[in-house]
């Protein structure tokens, strides 16, 4: 239903009777007629209506006939009222609606061979439906094409004005990046202010535009909709796993369109509230890698030094070979692995099993270690589940959402869209807290702006503003009265005026935020990279679970403690155990029975309880020659880890190195073999989303050259050792997976999960708690003028290092080799934009540019982690967690001098 | 047998008369103007609406008529056309195809292509005559197209005249399609008369 959904989702609106076409109908009171209409199966032409905003009413195509008026009446404005008798059908109507198309037509450039919609273009069924052949008074507009965008190309011309890009973008996505201008004597749409398009480019116009107006650059005039082979499958940037459908001609990827189209413009709006079936810049534009020329083609081995290309048999022969011939003289302790959370299900599932039953070793670790374990060791620790409480359905409809140190818009862009729809439709207020002036935080009703690196502490301060304001739930003292003691006990030592000197943020606004949390009957809490992955993460996602017990949102439905994923698969790889700590399904690798049963399925004795080793011990032993062999999947620690941790030296010091991955990366050209893998688009799998959503990827074309995927690599390299493994396809190892771990493959219905805190909060909490709340930052106080907090985090349009190998994104975001400071600290030192500055931390020193950026906030400054041009990853110093073993590594003190 | 007919049958052995009647055909025939063609010392005189091998075609002032909408490949019931079409990076925003393929070895010569062009630059042309030791020559590329193109030029304008596609060169030049003008580079100052 078009029309906003009752603010208060318990509400149930009232309900009316009317007749159309002689049918008695019952509808709620308030909705358009028009969605009335649809919603009986009748589809009544419309081009300027899309369900997911408010109607506008410029196209003139709905009409109807209402009894008691005399003309016809634009069904998608008109409300349905109690009694009201319609007509829909009729040659009166159909003539009207006629006339409205030649209307539309009679502007309209008729280029429609040249022109990017053909085929694809409701302005064209329609003239075609009411066979319109004839027009008289045709004249054009003549209006230059509109190419000063990265993305984009606006052809006024073929503008038919029904401002749903516009709609789009100010109701659904709240970027409001588009307006009508008048100019040379039309009404043309053009970016806000008349400049070149600079927005989140997230593309949602192109997608409902019903015409050709507006055009992506990066296919333009490269096929007709006709040509192209239109699969189904899950974005592989982030953890949202939006839907998109991939369209490709022969080898070559050509677009990616996103379910929301103008072509299915009928929906209940209340539906949106699970996704409006968008995707953000990422996965409309960078698709680019896929057929890219870097990919690999060939596996390639170490010959005299140098890489050559080897037929697959050959090197998968002498993988093999090595493989044994390492364990079979150091052990298979000496054998480890690393995996990227970029894959899909399949073959974490497989790579681990590889790991565990086919070589014997339980030294592995994937890329959910870099933060998101962090989340997941809190929760199942204190309240036994494994991923986040609630779904996107829930963000919508919460009455107050807390975002922590997450720049969501920028992460997450279609989360993001589920908490703008929950302040613009659900009125919910929204407290972010981060370090930087974020988009969200420009949405939301109660912005903090944070001392980088305070964000946990700020966490710490909201406990005890509930505590102290006596916003408790009774019901939650009341059965667990000795934890309730030990936590304000534990809380006590803290000081609010402190904290807020700490954080930045007055002690008011700090009671503020808490009492808004407290008291919202559905409350969620959302953490991001700023709490998981900075110092202290893990105890940090425990005190925000302290504050949603205490203020009782756990277990109340619609409230919860959830976090953002970066990667694709971050939650698949802990659920499909491929991390040293976790058997398929989280299980503890230690847990007998659970030995047992995996032990069982897979014909093989288990590595030994407690024989594990995580990312950084895996490099510390690659480094003091423990490990002799490394089989990295996907993953990249050269470039990913700072220099200090000396991954260079630990990767050159091993006898075998095997790299596995589309690209040739950094690490790849340590390797001495390099076995080229498929990107997502060439093969079968499932992906695990954020809300543990089990998402399929879906092969749209042959694999680029000689790759293969990853799961037939690692099924070919176990079978070699000896330990027989016959997939013939990725769904026998799915229905491998289905036995072992059933109820696993939800078909995107994820079961809800309840919060079971009684177990800990009645056992070990007390002890626990007392050391929760000791403060971590001191070292803020002796902060000189020259010094700043540098932060590395993601940019929207990138994710990881993948990204930077699609052109497209390239080009919207250019690695500009420059630090982004607060224009302020700019002017303070004298920095204009060509200066250089040189930023000295404790880990080394380095002479960069540059810029100024709005987002940073006074005394930070920012670099992208995706690009280590200059390297100032290795400035980094590196914190690894005492208990989950995450390293803490996007975090520094640096001082900035002009150079 | 009567003694009448057997006589005659005698007769006839006698005098030869199943040859002389044969021969009466051959006879009748040397005063005749001869039917066959000489091929291919001789041509023969093709009907306009012939379809024979297609070509592309340009404007007077050598421009590609081809916008590269593929509709011709849509419309081709032996998918023996391949477009790719791609902007024109010198001139902004123009479509053309920038490769053109017709498996001619496919073609079943139904014209489709031709009714279904926009801008009437694909043409049947009087050309028929493609034999080759090498079967991949048959596949015409864009030079190929546009070489038959302009060889047979008149007899393409004759073709599309005939089946009703155009009237003259005055309506030819009208269907030509002009492409909307850019920001970066104007490509068309000034508005084609029809537009106005």
């Amino acid at each position: 239903m078009a029309l906003k959904p009752a603010t208060n989702p318990e509400v149930e609106a009232a309900t009316i009777e009317l007749s159309i076409n002689g049918q008695t109908v019952t509808a709620k009171d308030g909705v358009s007629l028009y969605d009335v209409i649809s919603s009986t199966g009748k589809i009544v032409p419309a081009m300027c209506y899309h369900y997911t905003f408010d109607p506008f009413g410029s196209c003139g195509m709905c009409l109807v006939m209402v009894d008691g008026k005399k003309a016809p009446v634009r069904s998608c404005t008109a409300k349905a009222t109690a009694g009201m008798v319609v007509r829909t059908e009729g040659d009166d109507l159909f003539q009207a609606r006629k006339k409205a198309v030649e209307k539309h037509l009679s502007v309209h450039p008729l280029d429609c061979p040249v022109c990017d919609a053909d085929g694809h273009c409701e302005l064209q069924d329609t003239a075609f439906l009411h066979g319109v052949t004839n027009l008289a008074n045709a004249k054009q507009k003549l209006i230059p094409e509109d190419t000063r965008s990265l993305v984009l190309d606006f052809n006024m011309n073929r503008c038919i004005a029904c401002g749903e890009c516009i709609n789009v973008c100010k109701d659904v996505l709240m970027i409001d990046a588009l307006q009508f201008l008048k100019k040379g004597g039309y009404t043309q749409v053009v970016a806000k202010g008349d400049v070149p398009l600079s927005c989140e480019f997230c593309g949602d116009c192109l997608a409902v535009c019903p015409v050709g107006a507006i055009t992506n650059k990066y296919s333009k005039y490269l096929y007709k909709p006709w040509q192209l082979k239109k699969t189904t499958t899950t974005c592989n940037y982030c953890g949202d796993g939006c839907q998109m459908y991939l369209e490709t001609k022969d080898r070559e990827v050509v677009r990616v369109t996103s379910p929301l189209s103008w072509k299915n413009k009928w929906g209940d709006r209340a539906e949106t509230a699970k996704g409006h079936g968008g995707i953000c810049v990422r996965g409309r534009f960078g698709f680019q890698y896929i057929d890219s020329r870097a990919r690999l083609k060939q596996p390639l081995m170490r010959r005299d030094g140098q890489l050559v290309e080897t037929p697959w048999l050959e090197a998968v022969h002498a993988v093999v070979d090595r493989l044994a011939e390492i364990k079979a003289k150091h052990g298979a302790q000496a054998i480890a692995g690393l995996i990227t959370a970029r894959c899909s299900n399949e073959e974490l599932y497989l790579f681990q099993k590889l790991m565990r039953a086919a070589i014997g070793t339980n030294r592995f670790d994937s890329s959910s270690r870099y933060g998101h374990l962090n989340f997941v060791h809190a929760v199942q620790h204190a309240l036994g589940i494994g991923r986040m409480m609630n779904n996107w359905e829930d963000i919508t409809k919460a009455k107050a959402i807390l975002l922590v140190g997450t720049n969501i818009t920028e992460t997450n862009p279609l989360t993001a869209v589920r908490v703008k729809e929950a302040i613009r439709v659900y009125k919910s207020q929204v407290i972010v807290v981060d370090s930087a002036q974020t988009n969200i935080a420009a949405l939301a009703s109660h912005p903090m702006m944070v001392t980088p690196g305070t964000e946990g502490l700020f966490v710490q301060a909201l406990v005890k503003s509930v505590i102290e304001q006596d916003l408790v739930d009774p019901e939650v003292s009341g059965k667990h009265p000795e934890a309730f003691a030990a936590l304000k006990e534990a809380v006590e030592k803290l000081s609010l005026d402190a904290i807020a000197a700490q954080t930045g943020v007055p002690v008011d606004q700090i009671n503020e935020a808490a009492a808004i949390f407290a008291e919202a009957p559905r409350a969620i809490i959302l953490c991001g990279e700023g709490i998981v992955r900075r110092p202290g993460g893990y105890q940090h996602v425990l005190n925000l679970v302290d504050l949603a017990w205490i203020t009782g949102k756990l277990g109340r439905p619609g409230c919860g403690v959830n976090t953002v994923t970066e990667e694709p698969n971050e939650q698949g790889a802990v659920d499909m155990g491929a991390v040293p700590e976790f058997l398929p399904g989280q299980a503890p690798f230690d847990d007998g029975a659970a030995r047992e049963k995996f032990s069982k399925a897979w014909g093989a004795e288990l590595p030994a309880a407690g024989s594990g080793a995580q990312l950084m011990d895996i490099l510390k032993q690659c480094r003091n020659g423990d490990i002799k062999a490394l089989y990295v999947v996907g993953e990249n620690p050269l470039a990913t880890l700072p220099a200090s941790l000396e991954v260079k030296a630990a990767l050159e010091r091993l006898e075998l190195l095997i790299c596995q991955d589309p690209f040739l990366t950094e690490t790849g050209r340590l390797a001495h073999f390099v076995l080229p893998a498929c990107t997502y688009a060439e093969k079968e799998g499932t992906f695990t989303n954020l809300e543990g959503k089990v998402l399929r990827i879906r092969q749209s074309m042959d694999p680029v050259g000689e790759s293969l995927p990853d799961w037939h690599i690692m099924a070919a390299i176990a079978s070699g050792l000896g330990y027989q493994v016959d997939y013939e396809s990725a769904q026998e190892i799915q229905n491998e997976i289905m036995k072992l771990l059933p109820g696993y493959y939800n078909l995107g219905q994820p079961k809800k999960i309840a919060a079971k805190p009684d177990a800990y909060l009645s056992n070990g909490y007390v002890v626990e708690v007392k050391n929760r709340y000791a403060s971590r930052v001191t070292r803020l106080s002796s902060l000189a003028e020259n010094h700043f907090a540098l932060i590395m985090g993601q940019l929207l349009y990138h994710s990881g290092k993948l990204s930077t190998q699609a052109s497209g994104l390239m080009k919207i975001s250019p690695n500009t080799c420059r630090l982004r400071m607060n224009a302020q600290d700019m002017e303070r030192m004298g920095l204009t934009e060509d200066a250089r500055v040189r930023v000295t931390s404790a880990n080394g020193s380095l002479e960069l540019g540059v810029q100024a950026d709005l987002t940073v906030r006074p005394g930070a400054c920012f670099f992208p982690e995706h690009f280590n041009e200059p390297a100032v990853k290795d400035l980094m110093p590196v914190e690894v967690d005492s208990i989950t073993g995450v390293p803490y590594f996007k975090f520094a003190r640096v001082a900035i001098e002009k150079a | 047998m009567s003694v009448g007919v057997l006589t005659k049958k005698l007769l006839q052995a006698a005098l030869f008369y199943e040859i002389w009647d044969a021969m009466k055909v051959t006879f009748k025939h040397m005063f005749h103007r001869p039917i066959t063609f000489q091929y291919p010392r001789e041509e023969r005189t093709i009907p306009d609406t012939h379809r024979g091998a297609l070509g592309l075609l340009r404007y007077d002032d050598g421009a590609e008529r081809c916008v590269g909408c593929d509709l011709c490949e849509a419309a081709c019931p032996s998918h023996c056309i391949k477009v790719v079409s791609a902007e024109d990076k010198s001139l902004p925003l123009q479509r053309y195809a920038s490769e053109f393929y017709i498996d001619i070895t496919k073609c079943v010569f139904c014209g489709y292509c031709v009714e279904a062009c926009p801008v009437n630059a694909l043409a049947m042309t009087k050309m028929y005559e493609y034999s080759t030791h090498d079967k991949r020559t048959l596949l015409f590329d864009k030079k190929r197209l546009y070489e038959i193109g302009e060889r047979h030029l008149a007899d393409a304008k004759k073709y599309l005249i005939a089946h009703n596609q155009e009237k003259d060169n005055q309506e030819s030049r009208d269907y030509r399609y002009f492409f909307p003008q850019s920001v970066l580079k104007a490509t068309q100052p000034v508005p084609p008369k029809h537009l106005t």
